[in-house]
């Protein structure tokens, strides 16, 4: 492995990582100056429990209709996530722990995640230049955000052999790309992973106190018959 | 039906209509003196005060949702304006919340005041942009939370509108029929301006009535009576045009035995504070409901039918006015399964065998916790109940939630994207939609009318009331 290659895996990887987790932590204390709103109201449900149902949400395609119908959609949304959580941990195990790509089934099902996640992440991009709606709404960091993310996906199929004996460019190309993404995520909109906690949390709570969540489907005990 | 389509650049493009506010000045009307209902200054620096406004506003939560959006495009298919109309994108919510959403990253949010044009982050130039801005947050939404529920996010677009119609509200950039709304309610107490020797008369009417019907001279209802089991409060469109709602829950209440009183002053349960944004005015209107049951010694208020009076009198009343909730609160709904379940009234389904069906108000299921209620009333009360489909959380807005019904100018946008409504309405089949809510009442009569359908709108208590079993003792000679 080459000098360069050693570098950009491990001490490049390492300060891009804690770049993003300042990043990130200033971000919180930035959004947590904001004063908490407060439910003084008796509850009807538990907040908690609408918390968990709320944060739950996105492994309960049933429970919302945009999800319900729009079931392919939810599967590429799973194809898309494990993709970036495959590639992630990629980018710790082939500095650290080399070996273990070593086994071929292992690289071909890394390779297998990461090429359905492109292949998703193509059709996202196509669905975001051709439909009005998605034209509309998007910035170009919105675009810019998939399109890099897509490109991670096919650089990361290309380097899970992780043979930089044979050729070095796949893993310069998805380690640097790594780099790149650890600086610019907390400033794109891909940092929302960072949100989503939040932003299901307050909903969740407001709900669960109110007996909106979990959603009922019906045959529930009526308030009023204590 | 009605084939026709707005075209939407008229709607956002509406002139600011500054008639009444110009009324409201000539006649040195108290709540714009006390400067309770603020009027539009073209002199005045609208947008550097909006942007002020802006940043003491906000919270922690809506916060998460002014940067919790991934422009996804998953909530454009559960707004109905979006689904009614489909060749236009700017009815999609994230289009609508984008429109605070981009004033938050110009001037807030960190990447949009570095790079404003990588994530589209604006600012208003002039007053014309607020006003294109009331447009969108007060023509093209009603606050419904369908894509809040729908959002994989958890983004919650209705408290962006909302936070933005405050705004706009406090400079006086609203709606005719906003600023009207407001005015009556601060000056008057209640929403529609009605005064307290009407409300009076309405109720001594309502006695006489049910006086007359159970043959019944001590049937009372009692004013400001102290120590009562509980405090009634209703909508303001029950005292104007349907004061028989009073009528047949008071009936009820003296049927099942109960000791209850009407307060002269805090009566309206219902809070335009909600629609317009303005938690000043949300604050007052709740406060003198609570402050009426304080007053009154009374051990529960009791909410009469209305979705957005159940949320804000039950829900966001106490937040608006940081009062903390000592006294219960419960809509009419809870009271009348208590009588039918402990056996204190009779009903007999019999006597409405037309096929219903129920609207969920979005304000009862969506921000609210009443779903099975109203359902388990309606399979005792009638003979042939029929579900709508999507239901309870996910049913769709009448298309006259969010306080629409008072902004004329958008009507004909709220007719166009009623049709998903009017859909989902004849597919039951059913003679009569049942809903327990009057701002629903109106909604759906508008859409019914205009989609010329088969249908008539009933409350729960209109079919309670026809199903009633009167004992026999208070049975007519
Ligand atoms: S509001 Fe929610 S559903 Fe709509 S685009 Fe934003 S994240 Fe997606
Ligand atoms: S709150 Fe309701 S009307 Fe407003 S954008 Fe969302 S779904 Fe549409």
């Amino acid at each position: 492995m080459s000098e360069f290659l050693r570098i950009l895996e491990d001490e490049v990887q390492i300060v891009a990582l804690a770049f993003m987790a300042t990043v990130y932590t200033i971000r919180l204390i930035w959004m947590f100056r904001f004063k908490a709103g407060k439910e003084v109201t008796n509850p009807v449900g538990s907040p908690r429990v609408g918390a968990a149902y709320s944060m739950m949400n996105v492994a309960m395609p049933w429970a919302m209709e945009s999800a319900r119908k729009n079931l392919s959609f939810y599967v590429q949304f799973v194809i898309f996530h494990l993709g970036v959580l495959v590639a992630i941990t990629a980018t710790f195990i082939l500095p650290y722990w080399p070996e273990f790509f070593e086994a071929e089934p292992i690289v071909r099902i890394f390779q297998l995640f990461m090429g359905a996640a492109f292949a998703v992440g193509l059709i996202r991009f196509i669905r975001r230049i051709t439909s009005p709606v998605m034209r509309l709404i998007s910035t170009p960091d919105d675009y810019f955000s998939v399109a890099l993310l897509t490109a991670w996906f096919a650089a990361g199929v290309f380097a899970m052999p992780n043979q930089h004996e044979i050729s070095e460019w796949p893993l310069i190309l998805f380690f640097g790309m790594t780099t790149l993404f650890l600086i610019y995520v907390p400033f794109s909109k891909i940092s929302h992973y960072l949100y989503y906690p939040f932003t299901r949390y307050f909903l969740g709570k407001t709900m669960g106190h109110r007996g909106v969540f979990p959603r009922k489907k019906g045959g529930e005990k009526p308030a009023g018959m204590e | 039906m009605s084939d026709k389509t707005i075209n939407i650049s008229d709607v956002v493009n509406l002139p600011l209509d500054l008639k009444e506010q110009k009324k409201a000045l000539e006649q040195k009307s108290p709540a714009v003196v006390e400067g309770k209902v603020k009027v539009y200054d073209p002199n005045r620096d609208n947008v550097k005060n909006l942007l002020e406004m802006l940043k003491n506003r906000l919270s922690r939560q809506t916060v998460s949702s002014l940067v919790g959006c991934v422009h996804c495009g998953m909530c454009s298919d559960s707004c109905h304006y979006a689904l009614a109309r489909p060749h236009d994108p700017t009815m999609t919510p994230a289009y609508k919340a984008d429109q605070i959403r981009q004033i938050f990253k110009r001037h807030i949010d960190w990447a949009g005041r570095v790079f404003p044009w990588w994530v589209h982050a604006k600012t208003p130039k002039n007053d014309e942009d607020l006003n294109r801005l009331k447009n969108i947050v007060f023509g093209t939404c009603t606050g419904c939370r369908r894509c809040t529920l729908n959002c994989p996010m958890g983004v919650d677009t209705a408290v962006l509108v909302r936070l933005t119609r405050g705004l706009l509200t406090e400079l006086g950039i609203v709606p005719e029929g906003v600023f009207v709304v407001d005015k009556d309610s601060w000056e008057t107490g209640n929403q529609m301006g009605v005064s307290q020797e009407d409300y009076i008369e309405t109720l001594e009417w309502q006695q006489e009535e049910v006086q007359a019907e159970l043959d019944d001279p001590s049937f009372k209802i009692s004013i400001d009576k102290e120590d009562c089991d509980f405090m009634y409060t209703v909508n303001p469109r029950e005292i104007k045009y349907d004061p028989r709602s009073i009528g047949y829950a008071c009936k009820i209440f003296h049927i099942a035995g109960e000791s209850w009183t009407m307060p002269s002053f805090g009566w309206d349960q219902t809070n335009f504070g909600l629609f317009s944004g303005d938690d000043k005015l949300g604050g007052y209107i709740a406060k003198n409901l609570y402050e009426a049951a304080r007053r009154l010694k009374v051990k529960r208020i009791v909410i009469s039918e209305c979705g957005h009076g159940y949320r804000s009198s039950r829900w966001e009343g106490y937040n608006w006015a940081k009062y903390k909730q000592d006294i219960p609160s419960e809509s009419i709904m809870i009271t009348l399964i208590r009588y039918i379940n402990r056996g204190l009234i009779k009903v007999d389904p019999s006597r409405n065998p037309l096929p219903v069906t129920y609207h969920d108000s979005c304000n009862l299921a969506r921000s609210g916790d009443l779903t099975e209620e109203p359902r388990w009333i309606l399979e005792r009360v009638c003979t042939d109940f029929r579900e709508m489909y999507p239901n309870r959380s996910d049913n769709f807005c009448c298309t006259g939630g969010g306080g629409a019904l008072s902004m004329v100018e958008y009507k004909p946008l709220r007719m166009e994207v009623a049709k998903i409504k009017a859909d989902q309405l004849i597919a039951t089949g059913a003679k009569l939609v049942c809903t327990s809510c009057h701002n629903c009442v109106d909604g759906l009569s508008d859409l019914i009318k205009h989609y010329k359908l088969d249908m008539k709108i009933v409350q729960i208590l209109d079919l309670v009331a026809e199903a009633l079993v009167i004992p026999e003792k208070n049975e007519k000679k």
